[in-house]
C-alpha cells in the first residue's frame, strides 16, 4: 500500500464525493425551505441525464448549450412537481410530504420505463473529455476535473445566491419560519417555487455529469443518487447547504476508501462499513456534522 | 380503560374472521388464497410498524431488517436436518434442531426483538431524519451480513424449498395477535405516554415519561411482529433471499402506515389491504394493454390523491367510533394536537 | 368520497379482473413470468418479446395440435412475492406450462409451484446448473449451465490467451455471478493457473475506481481480469478499466453479452474483451438469421440481447414438446420435454442427455475488438 495508491484512492473518493455533493445540495435546499424530504430528487437527476442525451443526439448542440437546456428543463420539472404534488401537501405532517415525493418518484420511474424501456443506453460525451491526465502517479480524466470544478463552482454560486441576494434572504427567512415570513410580506409561493427550481436545476446538471462520467443511463438510475443525496444531506446536517456538501464528500470518500484501503475480502462489506461509520458519526453528532439542534415542534 | 361495552363487538369480529377464513380456505383457489395471505402479512407488518412509527413517532426504516432476521431464523429452524446439511454449515447444536412452525416463529420473533433492543440502545437517542438514516443503515448492514455469511444463510442464493407451512389460519392468528397487542398498548398508560412523546417530547419528559425506555420498547414490540411476519412470509413463498427484505419494502410499509393514519391500528390494516390488493386489481389492465408499469403509476396517483384530500391519513390517529365506544379518551384526537409536526 | 361505493366498485373490479379461465379447448395457454418493471427489466423484457414472437410465428403456421398458442405475460416487478403470486395467477388461468426469468432467485419462487401442480416450468435465462435438482423433474432449462460457460471461458483464458495469473472480480450480491466465479476459479486452478487477486463489488455499483487501483497495484501482475457481472455493470467496468489505462484482456460470462459492452466504452476502448455466451450473436445459422429478421420486423428494432433469443426458444421448445407429446397434458408434456434430442433452438441445439438435466449446449466465445464482435470459437461440453 504505497503513498501513490492511497493518493489515488483519495482522489477517487473526492471525485465521487463531488457528484454526491452536487445532488445533495439541491436536496438540502428544498428541505431547508419546506421541510420536505424530496424523494423524487433522484429522478430529476435521471431526467437531466436523459434530456442531455436527447439534446446531444438529436440536436448535436455544443455542450454549454446542452447544459443550459438541461438546467432549464430540470428547473421546469421541479416547478411542475412542486405545484402538482407538494403545494397541496403544505401544512401536513412531514412524513406525508415524504410519501408524496415517493409517489412522484414511482410515477417518474415507471413513466420512464413505459416510454423509454428499461434498457440502459450509452451516453457519448465528446472525446476530449475522456482523456486521461496524470499528476505524478495519480490518474484521472478531464471529465473528472470538469465535474469537480463545476461542482465547486455551482456550490459557490448557490451559497452566493442564498446569502447575498434578496431571493436568498427570502429563502432563508422562509426556512426559518414560514408563517412569520408570510406575515412579513415575503411571497411564499414564489420563494418556494424558486427553491424547487434551483434545487431541481442543480439535480438535472448532476444528471448530465452522472451520464458523462459513467457513460450509461437508464430510467431507474435516479434511485441511487436520490438515496445517496438523502444520506449525505442528513450526515451533513439536514437543511444546511455546507453540510450537504460536506456530507457528499464524506460519503464519497467513505465508499471508495472502505474498498480501497481494506483487504479485498472486505469489499463486499463496503455498504455495511459505510453505514456503520455513518451511524457512529450520527451518534457523536446527533444533528449531523453541521446541523443545528432541531427545535421541538408542538 | 373501558372496553366492557364493545367487548361483544370484538368477539363478533373475531369469530366473523374465523368463519371468513374457514370459508376462504375451503372455497377459494390457490391464486386468491396467496393474495389474501400476502395481504394479511402486510397487515401484520403495517400494524407492527404503526406501533413503532405511529405510536412512538420514530421514523424507522429498519423494519425489513427485523423481518429478515425473523424469517431466516424461522426458516433455519424448520429446515429438516438433511437439507440443513446440504445447504449450510451450521455449528453442531444448531444443525440438528428441527422445530415445528409455532416455536420456530416465536424464536424468529424473539431474535428480532433481541436485535431491536441492541439496535435501540445504540441509535434511539437520535430522532427524525437522523434516526431514519441510522435505521436504514441497520437494514443495509443486515442485508450485507446475510449476503456474506454463507455458512449460515447460504448467501445471495438464499434458502429455498422451505415447507409451505403458512396458510390463512396462521396469518389470521398472527394478525389477531398483532392487533390485540397494539390495541392493548394504545389504550394503556404506556401507550398514552408513547403518544404523548410523539406529540411533544419535551412536555412528555416534563411529565416523567422516560423517553429512551419508551422508544426502545416501541421498537422492540414492533420488531417482534415484524420477525413473525418474516417467518410467515418465508414459508409462504417457500424461499427467502437477502434481497427479499429491501429498503423498497420499508417504503411500502411506511406508506401503508401513513396513508392509514399514523397511530391508527384500523387505518394500518385498511391501508395494507387496499394497497396490497390494489396492485393485483390493476394487473389485468397491464396485461391487456401490455403497458407494464401502469399499475405502479396508478397506485402512485391513488396514493397522491388520498394524501391530498386526507393529509393525516384515512383515519388520522383514531380508531373508528364503533370500536371504541365508552368514556375512553382517544389519544391524539384533541384539536390542539390534531396535526402534529407541521409548520 | 363514498367509501362503501368505492369498496363495492373495487370488489367488482377485483373479481372481474381475476377473470374466469374459460375452457382451454380453443387455445393452449402458456404463462410467461418475467420482471418487466424494476431492476431486472432490461434482461426480462426482451425475453417476453421473444416468447410472444415465437407464439405469433407458430400460430401463423397453424398453431400446435390444431390449436393456437397464447402466451400470457405476467409482470412480477423484480419482486419475489410478486413472482409467487404471479405463478399462482398463471396456474389459476389454466396454463399447460410456465416459462420465464433470467435469474435463479425468481425461478425458485415460481417453479416449485408448477412442480407441485404437475406442470412443466421452462426457464429461458436462469443458468444455475443445480436448478433441476432443486426444483424437480418438471423443471427445464433452455440455456446451458454456469459451470459449462465458466469452464469454457477458463479454458480460453489459459489456452488461447496464455494467461498464468488471473484477477477475479465478483458481484457478491447475485448468486449467478458468484457461481460463475466459483466455477471459473476452480477450472483455472485445475489448468495450473493462479488467482492473484480476488475483488468484489455489488450489483448497482457505478464506480470501480477502488478496485481498479488495487488491480493496478497487484503483485504478481494479473495477465487477465475476470469480471463476473450482469449487463448493467458490464459496460461500466470495461469503460473504467480501459480509461484507467489498463490494457489487459477482460473476460466474463454471458452477463457481458450486451450492446453496452461496446457502446458504453465506445469503439476505441472496447478492446480485448472476451466472454462466453449462448451461441447466437454473430452466428450465421439459418435459425439465427430468421429470428433476427422476424424480431426486427415485429418490434422495429434488433434483439436487445441474447435473452430475447432465449425467450423465443423457450416457447419453441414447449411447442415442440407438445407436438411430440401429442396431447395437452402436463405429464405427457413433461416426458416429451425430458426426451428432447437435438431441438434446433436459436441459441444452439438442446438435448437433455445428462442426469443433471442441464442441456449440453455449445458455448460461444466472443471477442470484442475496436467495438466489433467476433465469434472466436465454440466450446462443446462433454455430453
Amino acid at each position: 500500500m504505497t503513498a501513490d495508491y492511497i493518493a489515488q484512492q483519495i482522489v477517487n473518493g473526492l471525485i465521487l464525493g463531488s457528484m454526491y455533493a452536487l445532488v445533495a445540495i439541491g436536496f438540502s435546499m428544498i428541505y431547508g425551505i419546506v421541510r420536505l424530504i424530496n424523494f423524487a430528487h433522484g429522478d430529476i437527476v435521471m431526467i437531466g441525464a436523459f434530456v442531455t442525451l436527447g439534446l446531444l443526439q438529436s440536436l448535436g448542440a455544443p455542450l454549454p448549450v446542452v447544459a443550459v437546456g438541461v438546467l432549464l428543463s430540470g428547473a421546469g420539472m421541479g416547478i411542475a412537481v412542486e405545484r402538482a404534488a407538494f403545494r397541496p401537501m403544505r401544512g401536513a405532517p412531514q412524513v406525508t410530504g415524504f410519501i408524496a415525493s415517493l409517489a412522484v418518484s414511482i410515477m417518474l420511474q415507471n413513466l420512464g420505463i413505459l416510454t423509454l424501456t428499461a434498457q440502459p443506453r450509452n451516453f457519448a460525451f465528446p472525446d476530449y473529455l475522456q482523456a486521461l491526465i496524470h499528476v505524478g502517479a495519480v490518474g484521472f480524466r478531464v471529465i473528472d476535473v470538469v465535474i469537480m470544478l463545476s461542482a465547486v463552482l455551482l456550490m459557490g454560486l448557490l451559497l452566493l445566491l442564498v446569502h447575498r441576494t434578496r431571493l436568498g434572504m427570502a429563502m432563508r427567512a422562509t426556512a426559518e419560519n414560514l408563517d412569520v415570513a408570510r406575515l412579513m410580506g415575503i411571497p411564499i409561493n414564489r420563494t418556494i417555487r424558486a427553491a424547487f427550481a434551483v434545487g431541481s436545476g442543480l439535480a438535472a446538471i448532476a444528471g448530465l455529469m452522472w451520464g458523462g462520467k459513467f457513460g450509461q443511463i437508464d430510467p431507474l438510475l435516479g434511485y441511487v443518487p436520490g438515496l445517496k443525496s438523502f444520506v449525505a444531506a442528513v450526515i451533513g446536517g439536514v437543511g444546511s447547504i455546507p453540510g450537504a456538501i460536506l456530507g457528499g464528500y464524506v460519503l464519497g470518500l467513505a465508499e471508495v476508501l472502505f474498498v480501497g484501503l481494506l483487504p479485498p475480502i472486505y469489499s463486499a462489506f463496503r455498504d455495511a462499513f459505510v453505514f456503520a461509520a455513518l451511524i457512529l458519526i450520527l451518534l457523536a453528532l446527533p444533528n449531523g456534522i453541521l446541523g443545528k439542534a432541531a427545535e421541538d415542534r408542538a | 380503560m373501558n372496553l366492557r361495552r364493545p367487548r361483544w363487538i370484538w368477539l363478533a369480529l373475531a369469530l366473523g374472521g374465523v368463519a371468513a377464513v374457514g370459508l376462504a380456505q375451503a372455497a377459494w383457489d390457490d391464486y386468491l388464497l396467496s393474495i389474501v395471505n400476502f395481504v394479511g402479512i402486510y397487515a401484520i407488518l403495517a400494524v407492527s410498524l404503526n406501533l413503532t412509527n405511529g405510536f412512538a413517532g420514530l421514523f424507522s426504516l429498519g423494519h425489513p431488517g427485523f423481518m429478515a432476521i425473523g424469517g431466516y431464523v424461522t426458516a433455519i429452524l424448520t429446515l429438516p436436518a438433511s437439507r440443513k446439511a446440504m445447504f449450510l454449515a451450521l455449528p453442531g447444536w444448531l444443525a440438528g434442531i428441527e422445530l415445528p412452525f409455532l416455536p420456530a416463529l416465536l424464536a424468529g420473533g424473539a431474535a428480532a426483538t433481541l436485535t431491536a433492543f441492541l439496535l435501540g440502545l445504540s441509535v434511539l437517542r437520535l430522532s427524525g431524519h437522523y434516526l431514519a438514516v441510522a435505521t436504514m443503515g441497520f437494514l443495509i448492514i443486515v442485508q450485507v451480513l446475510i449476503e456474506n455469511w454463507e455458512s449460515v444463510t447460504r448467501g445471495p442464493l438464499g434458502l429455498n424449498g422451505l415447507a409451505a407451512l403458512t396458510d390463512l389460519w396462521w396469518v389470521y392468528g398472527g394478525l389477531l395477535a398483532a392487533v390485540y397487542v397494539s390495541w392493548k398498548v394504545k389504550f394503556s398508560s404506556f401507550g398514552r405516554s408513547m403518544l404523548a412523546m410523539r406529540e411533544d417530547s419535551l412536555a412528555a419528559q416534563c411529565l416523567g415519561v422516560n423517553l429512551f425506555r419508551t422508544r426502545v420498547a416501541a421498537l422492540a414490540i414492533g420488531a417482534f411482529f415484524a420477525g413473525v411476519a418474516g417467518g410467515l412470509w418465508a414459508h409462504l413463498v417457500t424461499a427467502i433471499t437477502p434481497g427479499t427484505f429491501s429498503l423498497i419494502m420499508a417504503f411500502n410499509i411506511v406508506v401503508m402506515v401513513v396513508v392509514g393514519g399514523t397511530g391508527s391500528i384500523t387505518g394500518a390494516v385498511v391501508a395494507a389491504v387496499v394497497f396490497s390488493a390494489a396492485t393485483e386489481i390493476f394487473r389485468p389492465l397491464e396485461e391487456s394493454f401490455e403497458a407494464y408499469g401502469i399499475a405502479e403509476i396508478l397506485m402512485a396517483l391513488v396514493l397522491l390523491v388520498i394524501l391530498i384530500y386526507r393529509p393525516s391519513g384515512l383515519f388520522g390517529s383514531r380508531e373508528p367510533a364503533f370500536l371504541t365506544a365508552g368514556p375512553t379518551h382517544e389519544p391524539g384526537n384533541h384539536p390542539a394536537t390534531a396535526k402534529g409536526g407541521q409548520r | 368520497m363514498k367509501r362503501t361505493q368505492l369498496g363495492v366498485l373495487a370488489l367488482a373490479v377485483f373479481f372481474l379482473g381475476t377473470g374466469t379461465p374459460w375452457a382451454a379447448d380453443a387455445t393452449i395457454r402458456l404463462g410467461a413470468l418475467y420482471n418487466l418493471t424494476g431492476g431486472m427489466s432490461s434482461i426480462d423484457a426482451p425475453a417476453l418479446n421473444g416468447a410472444k414472437l415465437q407464439a405469433k410465428l407458430i400460430n401463423e403456421k397453424g398453431g400446435v395440435l390444431g390449436k393456437k398458442l397464447e402466451v400470457i405475460g405476467i409482470d412480477t416487478k423484480t419482486d419475489q412475492k410478486a413472482a409467487a403470486t404471479g405463478a399462482q395467477k398463471a396456474l389459476s388461468e389454466g396454463v399447460i406450462a410456465g416459462l420465464g426469468y433470467g435469474d435463479t432467485t425468481y425461478v425458485m419462487a415460481a417453479a416449485p409451484l408448477f412442480q407441485k401442480k404437475g406442470l412443466p416450468f421452462v426457464t429461458s435465462g436462469a443458468t444455475h446448473p443445480e436448478l433441476p435438482k432443486w426444483v424437480g423433474d418438471y423443471m427445464f432449462m433452455v440455456p446451458f449451465g454456469d459451470d459449462d460457460q465458466s469452464f469454457a471461458i477458463a479454458d480460453f483464458t489459459v489456452k488461447k490467451l496464455n494467461a498464468r495469473n488471473v484477477a477475479v472480480w465478483t458481484d457478491n450480491s447475485m448468486d449467478f455471478t458468484k457461481a460463475l466465479s466459483k466455477f471459473y476459479m476452480a477450472r483455472i486452478k485445475e489448468l495450473g493457473g493462479t488467482v492473484v487477486l480476488e475483488d468484489f463489488f455489488k450489483m448497482g455499483d457505478k464506480d470501480f475506481s477502488a478496485q481498479i487501483a488495487r488491480l493496478k497495484a497487484a503483485s504478481p501482475k494479473a495477465d487477465v481480469v475476470f469480471v463476473s457481472a450482469i449487463p448493467n455493470e458490464a459496460g461500466l467496468s470495461v469503460k473504467q478499466i480501459r480509461e484507467a489505462g489498463l490494457t489487459l484482456p477482460i473476460v466474463s460470462g454471458d452477463g457481458f453479452d450486451t450492446e453496452l459492452v461496446t457502446t458504453v466504452p465506445g469503439p476505441k476502448l472496447a478492446n480485448a474483451v472476451y466472454f462466453s455466451t449462448h451461441t447466437y450473436r454473430e452466428d450465421n445459422r439459418p435459425e439465427v438469421v430468421a429470428f433476427v429478421k422476424a424480431y426486427e420486423k415485429e418490434y422495429k428494432k434488433p434483439p436487445e440481447n441474447a435473452f430475447a433469443a432465449l425467450g423465443f426458444d423457450a416457447v419453441g421448445l414447449i411447442a415442440d414438446g407438445l407436438k411430440r407429446a401429442g396431447k395437452v397434458d402436463g405429464k405427457a408434456l413433461r416426458d416429451a420435454l425430458a426426451a428432447t434430442k437435438g431441438y434446433k433452438a436459436v441459441t444452439g441445439e438442446i438435448t437433455y442427455s445428462r442426469p443433471s438435466m442441464v442441456p449440453a449446449k455449445g458455448v460461444s466465445i466472443i471477442s470484442v475488438m475496436n467495438g466489433k464482435y467476433k465469434v472466436e470459437e465454440v466450446w462443446m461440453p462433454k455430453p
